[in-house]
Protein backbone atom coordinates (compact mmCIF):
# COMPACT_ATOMS: atom_id res chain seq x y z
CA UNK A 1 0.00 0.00 0.00
CA UNK A 2 2.39 2.32 1.13
CA UNK A 3 4.06 2.00 -2.98
CA UNK A 4 0.71 3.22 -3.46
CA UNK A 5 0.46 6.23 -1.62
CA UNK A 6 4.22 7.27 -1.95
CA UNK A 7 3.41 7.06 -6.16
CA UNK A 8 0.54 9.67 -5.37
CA UNK A 9 2.57 12.26 -3.70
CA UNK A 10 5.54 11.89 -6.18
CA UNK A 11 2.92 12.43 -8.73
CA UNK A 12 1.29 15.54 -7.67
CA UNK A 13 4.99 17.02 -6.95
CA UNK A 14 6.20 15.67 -10.48
CA UNK A 15 2.70 17.93 -12.01
CA UNK A 16 3.14 20.80 -9.13
CA UNK A 17 6.81 20.75 -10.31
CA UNK A 18 6.26 21.42 -13.72
CA UNK A 19 8.63 18.59 -14.36
CA UNK A 20 9.21 19.48 -18.52
CA UNK A 21 9.42 15.59 -19.64
CA UNK A 22 6.13 14.95 -17.92
CA UNK A 23 4.67 18.08 -19.81
CA UNK A 24 6.27 17.74 -22.86
CA UNK A 25 3.77 14.40 -22.66
CA UNK A 26 1.20 15.21 -22.25
CA UNK A 27 1.30 18.35 -24.42
CA UNK A 28 2.04 16.08 -27.33
CA UNK A 29 -0.72 14.11 -26.08
CA UNK A 30 -3.28 16.52 -26.55
CA UNK A 31 -1.99 17.92 -29.91
CA UNK A 32 -2.05 14.89 -31.37
CA UNK A 33 -5.78 14.08 -30.26
CA UNK A 34 -6.87 17.36 -30.59
CA UNK A 35 -5.47 17.47 -34.39
CA UNK A 36 -6.70 13.88 -35.11
CA UNK A 37 -10.29 14.83 -34.21
CA UNK A 38 -9.99 18.33 -35.93
CA UNK A 39 -9.25 16.12 -39.25
CA UNK A 40 -11.88 13.72 -38.42
CA UNK A 41 -14.70 16.22 -37.86
CA UNK A 42 -14.17 17.85 -40.67
CA UNK A 43 -14.43 14.26 -42.52
CA UNK A 44 -16.73 12.65 -40.76
CA UNK A 45 -19.94 15.14 -40.02
CA UNK A 46 -20.97 15.98 -43.64
CA UNK A 47 -20.18 12.01 -44.17
CA UNK A 48 -22.48 11.24 -41.47
CA UNK A 49 -25.46 13.48 -42.80
CA UNK A 50 -25.20 12.52 -46.12
CA UNK A 51 -25.71 9.18 -45.26
CA UNK A 52 -28.53 10.27 -42.49
CA UNK A 53 -30.49 11.59 -45.23
CA UNK A 54 -29.69 10.13 -49.00
CA UNK A 55 -30.09 7.16 -50.33
CA UNK A 56 -27.85 5.33 -52.25
CA UNK A 57 -27.03 2.19 -53.25
CA UNK A 58 -25.21 -0.34 -50.85
CA UNK A 59 -26.36 2.14 -48.20
CA UNK A 60 -26.81 -0.59 -45.39
CA UNK A 61 -23.82 -2.09 -45.97
CA UNK A 62 -21.87 1.10 -45.47
CA UNK A 63 -23.35 1.71 -41.99
CA UNK A 64 -22.88 -1.94 -40.88
CA UNK A 65 -19.05 -1.35 -41.85
CA UNK A 66 -19.46 1.96 -40.05
CA UNK A 67 -20.85 0.57 -37.12
CA UNK A 68 -18.06 -2.25 -37.43
CA UNK A 69 -15.27 0.27 -37.62
CA UNK A 70 -16.50 2.09 -34.09
CA UNK A 71 -15.21 -0.42 -32.28
CA UNK A 72 -12.14 -1.52 -34.20
CA UNK A 73 -9.08 -2.78 -32.41
CA UNK A 74 -6.63 0.04 -31.89
CA UNK A 75 -3.40 -2.73 -32.14
CA UNK A 76 -5.25 -3.77 -35.58
CA UNK A 77 -5.41 -0.09 -36.77
CA UNK A 78 -1.83 0.76 -35.48
CA UNK A 79 -0.71 -2.64 -37.56
CA UNK A 80 -2.15 -1.22 -40.30
CA UNK A 81 -1.34 1.64 -40.76
CA UNK A 82 2.43 0.47 -39.73
CA UNK A 83 2.61 -1.43 -42.91
CA UNK A 84 1.19 1.32 -45.01
CA UNK A 85 3.49 3.63 -44.00
CA UNK A 86 6.77 1.47 -42.59
CA UNK A 87 9.78 1.67 -45.02
CA UNK A 88 9.02 -0.97 -47.56
CA UNK A 89 5.19 -0.39 -47.30
CA UNK A 90 2.65 1.49 -50.24
CA UNK A 91 3.14 4.61 -48.46
CA UNK A 92 6.61 4.74 -47.10
CA UNK A 93 7.78 7.34 -49.37
CA UNK A 94 6.14 9.51 -47.01
CA UNK A 95 8.51 8.85 -44.20
CA UNK A 96 6.41 9.34 -41.60
CA UNK A 97 6.55 6.27 -39.23
CA UNK A 98 7.79 7.01 -35.84
CA UNK A 99 6.51 10.34 -36.00
CA UNK A 100 3.61 12.59 -34.21
CA UNK A 101 1.92 12.69 -37.73
CA UNK A 102 1.56 8.73 -37.76
CA UNK A 103 0.03 8.61 -34.74
CA UNK A 104 -2.37 11.51 -35.84
CA UNK A 105 -2.92 9.34 -38.86
CA UNK A 106 -3.95 6.09 -37.17
CA UNK A 107 -6.17 8.63 -34.17
CA UNK A 108 -7.74 9.56 -36.78
CA UNK A 109 -9.03 6.19 -38.29
CA UNK A 110 -10.10 5.49 -35.07
CA UNK A 111 -12.12 8.50 -34.08
CA UNK A 112 -13.57 9.31 -37.64
CA UNK A 113 -16.37 6.23 -37.71
CA UNK A 114 -17.52 6.83 -34.05
CA UNK A 115 -18.12 10.64 -35.18
CA UNK A 116 -19.57 9.64 -38.53
CA UNK A 117 -21.47 6.63 -36.58
CA UNK A 118 -23.07 9.07 -34.09
CA UNK A 119 -24.20 12.25 -36.17
CA UNK A 120 -25.29 9.18 -38.64
CA UNK A 121 -27.90 8.26 -35.87
CA UNK A 122 -28.98 11.32 -34.78
CA UNK A 123 -29.66 12.51 -38.75
CA UNK A 124 -31.82 9.44 -39.27
CA UNK A 125 -33.82 9.77 -36.41
CA UNK A 126 -34.44 13.71 -36.39
CA UNK A 127 -33.29 14.84 -40.65
CA UNK A 128 -36.21 13.77 -42.48
CA UNK A 129 -38.56 15.94 -40.52
CA UNK A 130 -35.94 18.76 -39.99
CA UNK A 131 -35.40 19.00 -43.56
CA UNK A 132 -39.10 18.86 -44.42
CA UNK A 133 -39.66 21.43 -42.32
CA UNK A 134 -37.49 23.47 -44.18
CA UNK A 135 -38.75 22.95 -47.40
CA UNK A 136 -42.13 23.68 -46.28
CA UNK A 137 -41.26 26.80 -44.67
CA UNK A 138 -39.45 27.91 -47.79
CA UNK A 139 -35.76 27.31 -46.68
CA UNK A 140 -33.16 26.92 -49.75
CA UNK A 141 -31.08 23.91 -49.54
CA UNK A 142 -27.79 25.70 -48.42
CA UNK A 143 -30.62 27.03 -45.57
CA UNK A 144 -32.18 23.62 -45.12
CA UNK A 145 -28.21 22.28 -43.95
CA UNK A 146 -27.63 25.02 -41.72
CA UNK A 147 -30.81 24.46 -40.49
CA UNK A 148 -29.79 20.82 -40.03
CA UNK A 149 -26.68 21.41 -38.37
CA UNK A 150 -28.09 23.78 -36.05
CA UNK A 151 -30.66 21.04 -34.75
CA UNK A 152 -28.27 18.63 -34.49
CA UNK A 153 -25.44 20.11 -33.04
CA UNK A 154 -25.76 19.06 -29.61
CA UNK A 155 -25.67 15.58 -31.41
CA UNK A 156 -22.28 16.25 -33.36
CA UNK A 157 -20.61 18.00 -30.73
CA UNK A 158 -21.73 14.63 -28.00
CA UNK A 159 -19.63 12.68 -31.43
CA UNK A 160 -17.21 14.73 -31.16
CA UNK A 161 -16.10 14.59 -27.61
CA UNK A 162 -16.66 10.91 -28.09
CA UNK A 163 -13.73 10.66 -30.62
CA UNK A 164 -11.78 12.61 -28.88
CA UNK A 165 -12.14 10.72 -25.94
CA UNK A 166 -11.27 7.45 -27.91
CA UNK A 167 -8.17 9.17 -29.08
CA UNK A 168 -6.34 10.32 -26.08
CA UNK A 169 -7.10 7.63 -23.95
CA UNK A 170 -5.84 4.74 -26.87
CA UNK A 171 -2.68 2.93 -26.41
CA UNK A 172 -2.06 0.33 -29.01
CA UNK A 173 -2.28 2.44 -32.35
CA UNK A 174 -0.11 5.32 -31.41
CA UNK A 175 2.59 2.62 -29.74
CA UNK A 176 2.69 0.54 -32.69
CA UNK A 177 3.73 3.89 -35.30
CA UNK A 178 5.10 6.14 -32.95
CA UNK A 179 6.91 3.37 -31.33
CA UNK A 180 6.63 5.49 -28.52
CA UNK A 181 10.20 7.41 -28.61
CA UNK A 182 11.33 9.62 -25.58
CA UNK A 183 10.79 13.43 -26.51
CA UNK A 184 9.26 12.91 -29.85
CA UNK A 185 6.45 10.37 -29.61
CA UNK A 186 5.98 9.57 -26.49
CA UNK A 187 2.42 10.05 -25.11
CA UNK A 188 0.75 9.43 -22.11
CA UNK A 189 -0.91 6.23 -22.55
CA UNK A 190 1.76 4.66 -23.87
CA UNK A 191 4.03 6.70 -21.33
CA UNK A 192 1.92 4.45 -18.66
CA UNK A 193 2.27 1.32 -20.27
CA UNK A 194 6.10 1.28 -20.46
CA UNK A 195 6.43 2.42 -16.53
CA UNK A 196 4.02 0.22 -15.36
CA UNK A 197 6.30 -2.70 -16.93
CA UNK A 198 9.36 -0.79 -15.63
CA UNK A 199 7.94 -0.79 -11.60
CA UNK A 200 7.93 3.09 -12.06
CA UNK A 201 4.74 4.48 -10.54
CA UNK A 202 4.74 8.17 -10.04
CA UNK A 203 4.87 9.11 -13.31
CA UNK A 204 2.39 6.65 -14.40
CA UNK A 205 0.53 7.92 -11.52
CA UNK A 206 0.94 11.31 -12.27
CA UNK A 207 -0.21 10.75 -15.75
CA UNK A 208 -3.31 8.72 -14.89
CA UNK A 209 -4.47 11.67 -13.09
CA UNK A 210 -3.92 13.97 -16.25
CA UNK A 211 -6.14 11.43 -18.05
CA UNK A 212 -8.36 11.35 -15.62
CA UNK A 213 -8.60 14.75 -15.34
CA UNK A 214 -8.81 15.65 -18.73
CA UNK A 215 -12.16 12.97 -19.22
CA UNK A 216 -13.60 14.87 -16.44
CA UNK A 217 -13.28 18.06 -17.82
CA UNK A 218 -14.26 17.08 -21.41
CA UNK A 219 -17.30 15.52 -19.91
CA UNK A 220 -18.28 18.02 -17.71
CA UNK A 221 -18.19 20.58 -20.78
CA UNK A 222 -20.34 18.26 -22.56
CA UNK A 223 -22.74 18.03 -19.19
CA UNK A 224 -22.81 22.00 -19.21
CA UNK A 225 -23.88 21.64 -23.28
CA UNK A 226 -26.25 19.45 -22.83
CA UNK A 227 -28.00 21.29 -19.44
CA UNK A 228 -27.60 24.59 -21.88
CA UNK A 229 -29.12 23.24 -24.76
CA UNK A 230 -32.05 21.84 -22.86
CA UNK A 231 -32.78 25.06 -21.24
CA UNK A 232 -32.57 26.77 -25.00
CA UNK A 233 -34.86 24.39 -26.22
CA UNK B 1 -53.30 29.79 -55.90
CA UNK B 2 -55.28 27.67 -58.21
CA UNK B 3 -54.65 23.79 -58.40
CA UNK B 4 -54.65 21.81 -61.64
CA UNK B 5 -54.07 17.99 -60.80
CA UNK B 6 -54.06 15.80 -63.97
CA UNK B 7 -53.45 12.10 -63.77
CA UNK B 8 -52.02 11.95 -60.50
CA UNK B 9 -50.48 8.69 -59.49
CA UNK B 10 -48.37 7.46 -56.44
CA UNK B 11 -47.37 3.68 -56.09
CA UNK B 12 -45.56 2.44 -52.88
CA UNK B 13 -44.18 -1.40 -53.33
CA UNK B 14 -46.01 -2.09 -56.41
CA UNK B 15 -49.52 -0.47 -55.00
CA UNK B 16 -51.30 1.91 -56.39
CA UNK B 17 -51.99 4.27 -53.00
CA UNK B 18 -53.20 7.23 -54.86
CA UNK B 19 -55.11 7.86 -58.15
CA UNK B 20 -56.80 11.22 -59.10
CA UNK B 21 -57.30 11.54 -62.84
CA UNK B 22 -58.22 15.00 -62.50
CA UNK B 23 -59.19 17.97 -59.99
CA UNK B 24 -59.49 21.59 -59.57
CA UNK B 25 -59.08 23.93 -56.65
CA UNK B 26 -59.55 27.30 -57.15
CA UNK B 27 -57.70 30.06 -55.73
CA UNK B 28 -59.33 30.99 -52.53
CA UNK B 29 -60.94 27.39 -51.99
CA UNK B 30 -61.12 26.24 -48.64
CA UNK B 31 -60.86 22.65 -48.85
CA UNK B 32 -61.83 19.33 -46.84
CA UNK B 33 -60.71 15.94 -47.49
CA UNK B 34 -62.26 13.28 -45.71
CA UNK B 35 -61.53 9.59 -45.68
CA UNK B 36 -60.74 6.67 -43.82
CA UNK B 37 -57.25 6.00 -42.40
CA UNK B 38 -55.30 4.88 -45.45
CA UNK B 39 -57.03 6.49 -48.16
CA UNK B 40 -53.98 8.50 -49.27
CA UNK B 41 -55.55 12.09 -47.81
CA UNK B 42 -52.06 12.62 -46.17
CA UNK B 43 -49.96 11.70 -48.94
CA UNK B 44 -51.84 13.71 -51.45
CA UNK B 45 -51.10 16.64 -48.92
CA UNK B 46 -47.43 15.54 -49.19
CA UNK B 47 -47.57 15.42 -52.34
CA UNK B 48 -49.44 19.20 -52.84
CA UNK B 49 -47.09 20.00 -50.56
CA UNK B 50 -43.80 19.06 -52.68
CA UNK B 51 -42.58 16.93 -49.81
CA UNK B 52 -43.27 14.13 -51.68
CA UNK B 53 -43.12 13.13 -55.32
CA UNK B 54 -45.81 11.58 -57.66
CA UNK B 55 -45.16 8.34 -59.56
CA UNK B 56 -46.33 9.98 -62.57
CA UNK B 57 -49.04 12.98 -63.60
CA UNK B 58 -48.67 16.44 -62.62
CA UNK B 59 -49.71 19.72 -60.54
CA UNK B 60 -50.11 22.95 -61.87
CA UNK B 61 -49.99 25.56 -59.24
CA UNK B 62 -51.44 28.48 -61.26
CA UNK B 63 -50.09 27.31 -64.24
CA UNK B 64 -46.48 26.30 -63.29
CA UNK B 65 -45.28 23.18 -61.92
CA UNK B 66 -43.39 22.72 -58.81
CA UNK B 67 -40.13 24.39 -58.24
CA UNK B 68 -37.96 26.10 -55.61
CA UNK B 69 -39.45 29.83 -56.35
CA UNK B 70 -43.13 28.39 -55.77
CA UNK B 71 -41.91 26.28 -52.71
CA UNK B 72 -41.09 29.58 -50.64
CA UNK B 73 -45.29 30.40 -51.31
CA UNK B 74 -46.54 26.40 -50.40
CA UNK B 75 -46.67 25.55 -46.59
CA UNK B 76 -47.67 22.31 -44.60
CA UNK B 77 -48.64 21.93 -41.29
CA UNK B 78 -47.83 18.71 -40.12
CA UNK B 79 -49.93 16.28 -37.80
CA UNK B 80 -46.70 16.17 -34.99
CA UNK B 81 -45.23 19.62 -35.71
CA UNK B 82 -41.26 19.60 -35.52
CA UNK B 83 -40.49 23.01 -33.41
CA UNK B 84 -37.50 24.01 -34.07
CA UNK B 85 -34.54 24.66 -30.71
CA UNK B 86 -35.50 27.83 -29.22
CA UNK B 87 -38.54 29.67 -28.31
CA UNK B 88 -41.90 30.19 -29.32
CA UNK B 89 -40.67 33.25 -30.76
CA UNK B 90 -37.50 32.09 -32.65
CA UNK B 91 -39.79 29.47 -34.12
CA UNK B 92 -42.56 31.72 -35.40
CA UNK B 93 -39.49 34.64 -36.69
CA UNK B 94 -37.55 31.95 -38.92
CA UNK B 95 -39.34 31.77 -41.63
CA UNK B 96 -39.27 35.81 -41.96
CA UNK B 97 -35.82 35.32 -40.92
CA UNK B 98 -34.67 33.04 -43.97
CA UNK B 99 -36.36 35.38 -46.15
CA UNK B 100 -34.20 38.27 -45.24
CA UNK B 101 -36.80 40.63 -43.48
CA UNK B 102 -35.60 43.39 -41.42
CA UNK B 103 -35.43 42.36 -37.15
CA UNK B 104 -37.70 45.39 -36.65
CA UNK B 105 -39.91 44.04 -39.10
CA UNK B 106 -40.00 40.39 -37.96
CA UNK B 107 -40.61 41.91 -34.38
CA UNK B 108 -43.85 43.81 -35.15
CA UNK B 109 -44.93 40.87 -37.59
CA UNK B 110 -44.52 37.87 -34.63
CA UNK B 111 -45.96 40.36 -32.09
CA UNK B 112 -49.30 40.47 -33.86
CA UNK B 113 -49.28 36.88 -34.85
CA UNK B 114 -48.48 35.94 -31.08
CA UNK B 115 -51.64 37.97 -30.01
CA UNK B 116 -53.81 36.73 -32.57
CA UNK B 117 -52.79 33.06 -32.18
CA UNK B 118 -53.16 33.91 -28.27
CA UNK B 119 -49.42 33.11 -27.83
CA UNK B 120 -48.12 36.59 -26.84
CA UNK B 121 -47.95 34.90 -22.81
CA UNK B 122 -45.89 32.37 -23.68
CA UNK B 123 -43.89 34.00 -26.39
CA UNK B 124 -40.06 33.12 -24.65
CA UNK B 125 -40.94 30.25 -23.62
CA UNK B 126 -38.84 27.13 -24.82
CA UNK B 127 -40.02 25.11 -27.51
CA UNK B 128 -39.86 21.31 -25.33
CA UNK B 129 -42.18 22.82 -22.55
CA UNK B 130 -45.40 23.52 -24.84
CA UNK B 131 -48.19 21.10 -24.28
CA UNK B 132 -49.72 19.46 -27.69
CA UNK B 133 -52.48 22.35 -28.31
CA UNK B 134 -49.70 25.06 -28.09
CA UNK B 135 -47.12 22.84 -30.69
CA UNK B 136 -49.61 23.01 -32.84
CA UNK B 137 -50.94 27.01 -32.38
CA UNK B 138 -47.19 27.70 -32.82
CA UNK B 139 -47.04 25.52 -35.89
CA UNK B 140 -49.79 27.62 -37.37
CA UNK B 141 -48.64 30.43 -36.42
CA UNK B 142 -45.00 29.48 -38.03
CA UNK B 143 -46.45 28.88 -41.64
CA UNK B 144 -49.42 31.53 -41.59
CA UNK B 145 -46.36 34.75 -40.47
CA UNK B 146 -45.56 34.70 -44.36
CA UNK B 147 -48.26 34.83 -46.06
CA UNK B 148 -48.46 31.29 -47.72
CA UNK B 149 -50.76 31.15 -51.15
CA UNK B 150 -51.01 27.98 -50.54
CA UNK B 151 -52.01 26.23 -46.84
CA UNK B 152 -52.04 22.76 -46.46
CA UNK B 153 -53.18 21.56 -42.54
CA UNK B 154 -53.05 17.79 -42.22
CA UNK B 155 -54.75 16.61 -39.06
CA UNK B 156 -54.12 20.03 -37.50
CA UNK B 157 -56.07 19.65 -34.56
CA UNK B 158 -56.24 15.80 -33.85
CA UNK B 159 -55.71 15.63 -29.78
CA UNK B 160 -56.04 18.91 -29.38
CA UNK B 161 -58.39 20.50 -26.66
CA UNK B 162 -61.77 22.26 -27.65
CA UNK B 163 -60.98 26.40 -27.00
CA UNK B 164 -57.60 25.42 -28.92
CA UNK B 165 -59.17 23.99 -32.13
CA UNK B 166 -61.67 27.45 -31.70
CA UNK B 167 -58.68 29.44 -31.73
CA UNK B 168 -57.19 27.69 -34.65
CA UNK B 169 -60.19 27.43 -36.71
CA UNK B 170 -61.05 31.17 -36.43
CA UNK B 171 -57.61 32.14 -37.53
CA UNK B 172 -57.83 29.51 -41.00
CA UNK B 173 -60.62 30.85 -41.58
CA UNK B 174 -59.58 34.75 -41.36
CA UNK B 175 -56.27 34.01 -43.19
CA UNK B 176 -58.96 32.14 -46.06
CA UNK B 177 -60.89 35.27 -45.68
CA UNK B 178 -58.63 38.49 -45.84
CA UNK B 179 -55.50 36.70 -47.94
CA UNK B 180 -57.75 34.79 -50.06
CA UNK B 181 -55.05 31.92 -49.27
CA UNK B 182 -56.03 28.58 -50.61
CA UNK B 183 -56.17 26.04 -47.82
CA UNK B 184 -56.32 22.49 -48.09
CA UNK B 185 -57.56 20.64 -44.80
CA UNK B 186 -57.12 17.03 -43.74
CA UNK B 187 -59.68 15.77 -41.41
CA UNK B 188 -61.06 12.91 -39.44
CA UNK B 189 -63.22 15.27 -37.85
CA UNK B 190 -66.85 15.50 -39.76
CA UNK B 191 -68.03 18.21 -37.56
CA UNK B 192 -65.02 20.18 -37.86
CA UNK B 193 -65.08 19.73 -41.83
CA UNK B 194 -68.29 21.67 -41.41
CA UNK B 195 -67.61 24.51 -39.39
CA UNK B 196 -64.57 25.23 -41.89
CA UNK B 197 -64.90 23.79 -45.66
CA UNK B 198 -66.28 25.86 -48.56
CA UNK B 199 -66.40 22.42 -50.48
CA UNK B 200 -65.35 18.37 -49.45
CA UNK B 201 -63.31 15.62 -51.41
CA UNK B 202 -64.13 12.04 -50.23
CA UNK B 203 -61.13 9.62 -50.30
CA UNK B 204 -61.15 6.49 -50.65
CA UNK B 205 -58.54 3.89 -51.78
CA UNK B 206 -56.84 6.28 -53.18
CA UNK B 207 -59.10 7.89 -55.40
CA UNK B 208 -61.10 10.88 -54.98
CA UNK B 209 -65.21 9.56 -55.12
CA UNK B 210 -66.81 12.71 -54.34
CA UNK B 211 -66.34 16.22 -54.57
CA UNK B 212 -68.71 18.72 -53.61
CA UNK B 213 -70.48 21.71 -51.68
CA UNK B 214 -69.72 20.92 -48.16
CA UNK B 215 -73.66 20.84 -47.37
CA UNK B 216 -74.09 18.78 -50.28
CA UNK B 217 -71.52 15.86 -48.97
CA UNK B 218 -72.61 16.11 -45.77
CA UNK B 219 -76.03 16.19 -45.79
CA UNK B 220 -77.01 14.46 -49.32
CA UNK B 221 -73.86 12.69 -50.83
CA UNK B 222 -74.49 11.22 -54.16
CA UNK B 223 -72.24 8.41 -53.74
CA UNK B 224 -72.74 5.31 -51.54
CA UNK B 225 -69.58 4.90 -50.24
CA UNK B 226 -69.56 8.31 -48.85
CA UNK B 227 -72.90 8.10 -47.36
CA UNK B 228 -71.90 4.92 -45.37
CA UNK B 229 -68.37 6.77 -44.60
CA UNK B 230 -70.82 9.85 -43.28
CA UNK B 231 -73.09 7.18 -41.43
CA UNK B 232 -69.71 5.72 -40.33
CA UNK B 233 -70.90 2.34 -41.34
CA UNK B 234 -67.56 2.70 -43.98
CA UNK B 235 -65.28 -0.75 -43.37
CA UNK B 236 -61.34 0.30 -44.56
Amino acid sequence: MDYIIEGFIEAFNLLISFDIELYRIIILSLVVSFTATIISTIIAVPIGILMGIKEFPLKRVAIRVIYTMMSLPPVIVGLLVFLFISRRGPLGILGIVYTPAAMIVAQTILITPIIIGLVYNATKEKGTDIQALGKTLGASKSQRLVLLVKELRMNIFTGIIAGYGRGISEVGAVMLVGGNIKGHTRVMTTTIAMLQSMGEYSIAIALGIVLLTISFILNSILYYYQQGDLSEY
Amino acid sequence: MNININRLTKIYNNKTVLSIPKLQIEKGALLGLIGPNGAGKSTLAKILGGLEEASSGNILYDEELISTSLLKKITVVAQKPYLLRGTVYYNIAYPLKIRKVEEAEIVIKVDEMLKEMELLEIKNQKAWTLSGGEVQKVALARALIFNPSLLILDEPTANIDPSTILVMEKMIKKINKDKGTTIIIVTHNLQQASRLCDKIAFIYRGEVIELSKREQLLKNPQNILTRDFIKGELLK
